[in-house]
């Protein structure tokens, strides 16, 4: 095991042993009153020397830090989701031989048993509409669309033959989220903060944030908890109102006097301690005060103001109004914090070519020029502070695009447009222990099917948790009568892109 | 020293001959399957030898695979005989290539002769508890004249005797009754799920002939508020929402079915019949509007408008969460596990999965747009033109009223426009509708032309000139008619033509041309849905013509309400139902008809196989789920834990039961004594002395049971998320006690709502009705309301059986600064401080005792007091800060009115306060 695994193994649970015995609570506590009253409440609580793999967990702080299954590549993860599905065709899976059968008839054998979510009868093929160059080291073919992003290629492991098996857009991001299309189970946010715990006291362990003016199809269950308590869902930090829902104190109360209000309140609950006795007083006293400096580590950590302006500069951020690219760099500063898992959603990317906002040769366009600065921004920031070690960055949509022109209904869609694509599409990690500079996985000389390096969205799974330090097989938790896994029966780490 | 030398030794003997005589006495006793073997073989044997994997021939799942020649020929199990039993010589052997289990350690000895002891006594295969019916209880009795303690005083009624002998063997003892105060708060959210009226807490905390609290109960029983509390309880289990699901998560009109449950709740519908209703209303012998809303219960199942998805994937996505949800909410149950195959901890098979689904597969609903079938209930002129018509029908057509009333409230049985297949030049567009261009054929496979004369349909067009034609059994299949299509200028029309009458089913073929549409591209016809008919009888007899022109009307009604409902198939749309291979809808096994499962009993012969007939059994006194599974969560409800904990699974992988015998007592009562009783119930629940008690905890009760699994103590829970927000309203006096109606839209952040393809918004309501009880706030399944969210509520995507509780900084953020709640504080502060003479003393012990009904304690009483004061000076400080807080109300500016919100925004945050003592 190198060193620098063993570091953050070691870290892990050194934290998980000074959370056990509360020392971390006293020295932080506010007011010193929840302290003292745990100190005399809790005076065996759970094993630090328990066996790997049981994860132990305190009913009464249940983020507390919990060491993995095994020495962890990475300590946090930023998972940056691209709703509605870019073209991979467009981006990363160059196909010059798609160019020579643009407009041509779609051979019958590529429809035949095949379903679309909107190509009906026989559509016609839709050449690359990009340029597509090989940069950087590995040589890795990127488009003309995402110039910034070419810089930094290097950087991450391309993974071109992954598989779905949702053509829809709400089940296939669910799919890819909680490893099941139906809702209704947790996000892999939530069970990597169920598996770790939260290493920042004054912030959520798994924060979202969303851009594109939409939130992903799926709503909100691909970052709800599902059966796992609610306490390990997706806390969605927000760029307009509060960053928090609730955070900000009511008009005309001051930090003082809200400072002045939770010490009456836990004064009072003392008190109500000291007749009943129940340790969810206690904890309720320390929810308070946690409360009350969450209302300012997270506005403090959501301010991207007093970043320098090279970092603004470097990222295409505007703090004066939402985007993708301010909260590509809130990511950042996030994962800086100790933040566990930073979920982004940008909508968006559904490119049909039903409208021009839609066309493969416009609307896309945008989009990128959206998403290729900030994302190369993250990959040089994070590896300038030495974070991109240790924290996982992965980038995709819930399926591909097809190598044929959209025809709705059976017409041609009045712009350029391609349909979903369950049966190729590129994604990419970086950072976290995952190589550098690789790309795994090849498609035919369209870009139609998949022919060897296989991925699922099992697979994705299973290698962000492995990153995380769980075998995904023995990460379960009972419900309904049988312990379920986020990877439910499939999943293989891929192991050709980990370092 | 010597001494205990001696007694040590003296012991070992003992312990020695007691090994021994228990040794002879047990090589005798019965073994019990469940405790004893099931545990041995599930832990050493049934990875290989059950469920998917049956190694060698072998399962251990059933007795009767287990007792059955395995695939040497041996008999693995041979009853009474130990020494011919396959199992016991292969787990005995020496051999690693031979001895089981095969590459784990061996059994030991004294687990190996447990298992010869098993199989000589016959090899008996038990029943897990939850499987067995319940029996007549015994209720324990207590020798009172040994009886040392206050225990005999205490413990009079059967559920405290229950209770009673399980303290005494934890060596326990009961805490004293709780202070009035508490037991009317408890009471009061338990049963009605907000405070009491002002009314009640007066009578009952009076001094003077005070209400005794059996009296309060049954108050407390008969408030309305009653069926909105434990609507809220069922609305988890039904997965209630106002939105459909998935992507676009549009809305969704079935606020009725939540109407009718708080009326059920409130008449106390007897419990089975309050099921039957739910699960095959439509079934019962001449259904009433009432009983087929019920039937809305199982369409709260999600429906997917996304573009694209196929409706086929998504019914079966619905039916199988019906299967799951009858068992999880009704029966406590989770048989979701077998939907791939079977497994080796659980009595059910692979294939009994599908025959249950059986029952739930034969619904018209087909996930389409509109969501029908849909209940209308009409309302102002569309009632009275119902009246007319139906009268008319009786006078002359009565043998026909019956199914023209039907088509009239339910639009059935019609033919969606989805069902069309062989598609040319047309389209099944967005995966909702069926739509024709110019020179285009579809057809409408199997359809019912039974002898009808007439054919009705729902389309829209955007230009003249259009012609359909329809043609039976083939392209070129005999002309049925031909017929030209007005312009509906894309708004939906009905059509009724004359088609000849044929015998059975046939294929119809659409045909559509209009060459007005001159890009061969564009639309030229959509279709809704087709329904095979006759025409409207008693022509010629008087009335005919508005009878007939109402019946048109009603077609499209305008003063309407609609709910989603279950329409069973009529026989010509019967679907046939299939094992899915490894749960894989695509892949078709067996054929299956509706069963129960075998471990679980048999269906009586000769009724017929539907969902009533499930919900018979379902309802039977001899199911041993049904009445458990209620009232467990009942008790859940009252005690913040079931007596099973896993209200969702009373089955080998739930837990166990705290107090058994308890348990079966109450789900006895319920069904003999009480008749399904609801109210009975729970009634007798309160009355007892363990209900009563104080919650305090002391060192020798946390230290013995630190989660009060044995009640030695009170119940102590935060109160759900309705509760802490109806609480507020009550306590403020904000409370709008109407009810029932679509849902209601409280005070809500900007930008909560943001579905794609999805307009809606959230507009507050300030009408009122955004003081309502949180049972009649809109629900959004993708983005539920957030304070709910925040307090543990589900989102109703699927049945959630029990609602995990957790303790977070964004609850504490949520009472302490979401708008809702600091207008509550405003108006609670400002009704308090109305008479001005009073201290501040004073209005603080007021207003803690509007919320808890006892005097405060000193510390509480000193730090609210502090508090005032640290807000007064604030307030005198920065004047300009008071309108903020007092949101500029006309009369309360003074410094003190914005110092009160302050405090009764703290006091809001007690402990005490989100907590039920």
């Amino acid at each position: 095991m190198p060193a620098h695994h063993n570091k953050l193994f070691e870290e892990a649970r050194i934290e998980q042993a000074a959370y056990i015995t509360r020392r971390l609570f006293f020295k932080d506590s506010l007011l010193g009153l929840g302290g003292m009253a745990l100190g005399s409440l809790l005076g065996s609580c759970s094993n630090p020397s328990a066996p790997l793999g049981i994860i132990e967990r305190d009913p009464i702080h249940p983020l507390l830090p919990r060491a993995p299954h095994f020495a962890p590549r990475a300590k946090s993860v930023i998972y940056l989701h691209m709703a509605g599905a870019p073209s991979q065709l467009e981006l990363f899976d160059y196909k010059p031989d798609l160019m020579k059968l643009d407009g041509q008839s779609c051979p019958p054998s590529l429809l035949q048993g095949k379903k679309f979510a909107f190509i009906r009868g026989v559509p016609t093929m839709l050449g690359p509409q990009a340029k597509f160059a090989q940069r950087g080291q590995s040589g890795a073919w990127i488009s003309e669309h995402l110039p910034h992003f070419a810089d930094v290629a290097d950087e991450v492991s391309f993974l071109k033959a992954v598989q779905t098996d949702q053509f829809n857009h709400g089940p296939a991001q669910m799919l890819m989220h909680t490893g099941s299309a139906r809702a209704g189970r947790p996000s892999i946010g939530a069970w990597a903060t169920y598996g770790l715990g939260s290493e920042n006291n004054n912030l959520p362990g798994f924060v979202v944030l969303t851009s594109g003016g939409r939130f992903p199809d799926a709503g909100k269950s691909v970052w709800g908890s599902g059966f796992l308590p609610s306490v390990y869902q997706g806390v969605q930090c927000r760029s307009e109102g509060d960053p928090v829902l609730f955070l900000q104190d009511p008009a005309g109360i001051s930090r003082d006097l809200r400072k002045a209000s939770i010490e009456a309140i836990n004064q009072s609950n003392a008190a109500t301690y000291a007749t009943f006795q129940d340790p969810e007083t206690i904890s309720r006293m320390a929810q308070y005060e946690l409360a009350f400096r969450m209302q300012m580590s997270v506005p403090d950590v959501m301010n991207i103001q007093d970043e320098p302006a090279y970092i603004h500069e470097l990222y295409g951020s505007d703090p004066a109004k939402p985007s993708l690219a301010n909260n590509i760099l809130l990511a950042r500063k996030l994962v800086e914090k100790g933040v566990r898992f930073v979920q982004l959603y940008d909508w968006g990317w559904d490119t049909h070519g039903t409208s021009e906002d839609g066309a493969i040769d416009y609307g896309l366009i945008n989009k990128c020029k959206t998403m290729d600065k900030p994302v190369a921004a993250l990959l040089l920031d994070l590896k300038q502070r030495g974070l991109l070690e240790e924290t996982l960055v992965v980038w995709g949509g819930e399926f591909g695009r097809t190598p044929m022109q959209e025809n709705r209904d059976g017409k041609q869609n009045p712009f350029k447009g391609r349909d979903h694509h369950t049966e190729a599409f590129t994604m990419w990690m970086a950072g976290g222990g995952i190589q550098r500079g690789t790309s795994y996985g090849e498609t035919d000389e369209i870009g139609y099917s998949a022919v060897s390096g296989k991925t699922s969205t099992y697979d994705i799974q299973a290698t962000m948790l492995h990153q995380l330090g769980f075998d995904h097989e023995r990460f379960t938790y009972p419900f309904q009568g049988r312990s379920f896994r986020l990877t439910d029966v499939h999943g293989k780490v891929i192991q050709d892109i980990i370092a | 020293m010597l001494l205990p030398a001696i007694k040590k030794k003296y012991l070992l003997l003992i312990v020695l001959l007691l090994l021994i005589a228990s040794a002879w006495y047990f090589s005798d006793t019965p073994v019990d399957y469940n405790a004893d073997i099931k545990p041995l073989l599930n832990k050493k044997c049934i990875t290989c030898h059950g469920g998917v994997k049956k190694q060698g021939g072998f399962s251990l799942l059933f007795q009767e695979e287990a007792f059955a020649a395995a695939k040497s020929g041996k008999k693995a199990i041979v009853p009474y005989h130990p020494e011919e039993s396959e199992m016991i010589r292969r787990l005995s052997l020496t051999d690693p290539e031979e001895r089981m289990p095969y590459q784990h350690e061996a059994l030991t000895p004294t687990e190996i002769s447990l298992l010869k002891r098993w199989i000589k006594q016959g090899a008996p295969w038990g029943k897990h508890w939850a499987y067995v019916p319940v029996k007549a209880p015994q209720i324990p009795v207590i020798n009172r004249w040994y009886s040392p303690g206050n225990g005999s005083r205490w413990a009079q009624k059967p559920i405290d005797l229950y209770i009673w002998q399980s303290l005494q063997s934890q060596n326990l003892s009961p805490s004293p009754t709780a202070d009035k105060a508490t037991l009317l708060r408890r009471a009061s959210l338990d049963l009605t799920g907000m405070p009491p009226p002002e009314n009640l807490v007066n009578q009952f905390l009076s001094n003077k002939q005070p209400l005794e609290f059996p009296t309060l109960i049954d108050s407390l029983l008969a408030s309305p508020h009653y069926g909105e509390k434990w609507s809220s309880v069922w609305m988890d289990l039904a997965r209630y929402a106002d939105t459909k699901g998935y992507e676009r998560d549009d809305r969704r009109s079935i606020w009725r079915y939540r109407d009718w449950l708080i009326q059920s709740f409130n008449n106390n519908k007897p419990y089975n019949v309050f099921i039957t209703e739910q699960l095959a209303g439509d079934l019962l012998p001449n259904p009433s509007t009432d009983q087929l809303i019920a039937t809305a219960f199982h369409r709260n199942t999600l429906t997917n408008d996304e573009g694209g998805t196929d409706n086929e994937e998504f019914r079966t996505a619905a039916v199988i969460d019906r299967v799951n949800t009858t068992w999880e909410a009704l029966m406590g149950t989770t048989f979701a596990c077998v939907q791939c195959h079977s497994h080796p901890y659980d009595p059910f098979k692979h294939e009994e999965y599908y025959q249950f689904l059986a029952f739930f597969n034969n619904t018209r609903d087909e996930d389409t747009y509109a969501e029908y079938p849909l209940l209308r209930e009409f309302h102002g002129v569309d009632s009275i033109r119902f009246e007319t018509v139906q009268s008319f029908l009786q006078k002359n057509a009565p043998q026909k009223e019956r199914a023209i009333r039907f088509f009239l409230t339910t639009g059935q049985p019609t033919i969606n426009s989805i069902a069309a297949d062989q598609l040319i030049n047309s389209a099944l567009t967005d995966t909702k509708w069926l739509v024709m261009r110019n020179n285009s054929e579809a057809r409408l496979p199997n359809s019912p032309f039974s002898n009808h004369t007439q054919l009705i349909f729902n389309y829209k067009t955007w230009k003249p000139g259009g012609k359909l034609q329809l043609r039976a059994d083939a392209s070129n299949g005999p002309l049925l008619t031909s017929l030209p299509l007005a312009n509906t200028g894309g708004k939906w029309m009905l059509l009724q033509v004359d088609i000849p009458s044929l015998a059975g089913n046939h294929d119809c073929y659409l045909q559509f041309n209009n060459a007005a549409t001159r890009d061969p591209l564009e639309t030229g016809i959509q279709f809704d849905w087709f329904f095979f008919t006759d025409p409207f009888p008693g022509k010629g007899m008087p009335g005919y013509d508005s009878a007939y022109t109402y019946y048109r009307q009603l077609m499209q009604p305008t003063s309407v309400t609609y709910t989603p409902i279950m329409v069973e198939n009529p026989e010509e749309f019967k679907r046939k139902t299939y094992v899915f291979e490894r749960g894989n809808w695509l892949v078709k096994g067996k054929q299956v008809e509706p069963n129960i499962p075998a471990y679980l009993g048999k269906l009586p012969s000769g009724e017929m196989r539907n969902r009533l007939a499930l919900a018979r059994w379902i309802t039977s006194e001899n199911n041993p789920l049904t009445a458990r599974a209620i009232v467990n969560r009942i008790w859940e409800q009252f005690f913040g834990k079931g007596l099973v904990e896993t209200l969702e699974d009373l089955g080998t992988q739930g837990a166990q039961p705290s107090h058994p015998e308890l348990l079966d007592y109450l789900a006895w009562q319920l069904v003999h004594s009480y008749r399904w009783d609801l109210k009975k119930l729970m009634r007798e629940i309160l009355l007892s002395a363990t209900y009563q008690q104080n919650s305090a905890a002391t060192q020798e009760t946390l230290a013995k049971d630190p989660n009060n699994k044995w009640y030695a103590r009170g119940p102590r829970i935060r109160l759900s998320a309705e509760q802490v927000r109806d609480q507020a309203l009550c306590v403020s006096s904000q409370l709008n006690t109407k009810m029932f109606g679509p849902g209601v839209f409280p005070y809500q952040p900007e930008g909560v709502w943001m579905s794609p393809y999805n307009g809606a918004s959230w507009k507050m309501n300030q009408d009122g009705d955004q003081y309502r009880r949180s049972v009649y706030t809109y629900w959004k399944r993708s983005s539920p309301y957030p304070s709910l969210i925040n307090f543990d509520g589900p989102t109703h995507e699927v049945c959630t059986a029990r609602r995990i509780r957790t303790n977070t900084p964004l609850q504490s953020l949520t009472t302490l600064n979401d708008s809702a709640y600091v207008d509550l504080c405003r108006a609670f502060a400002f009704s308090i401080t109305h008479q001005s003479n009073t201290s501040v003393a004073t209005t603080i012990q007021t207003a803690y005792q509007k919320i808890l009904y006892k005097p405060i304690q000193p510390p509480i009483q000193q730090a609210m007091e502090k508090l005032y004061q640290q807000s007064l000076a604030y307030y005198q400080k920065n004047p300009e800060k008071i309108l903020l807080i007092t949101a500029q109300h006309p009369t309360h500016q003074q410094a003190s009115d914005a110092a009160w919100i302050v405090v009764i925004n703290a006091l809001m945050n007690l402990d005490e306060v989100l907590t039920k003592n």
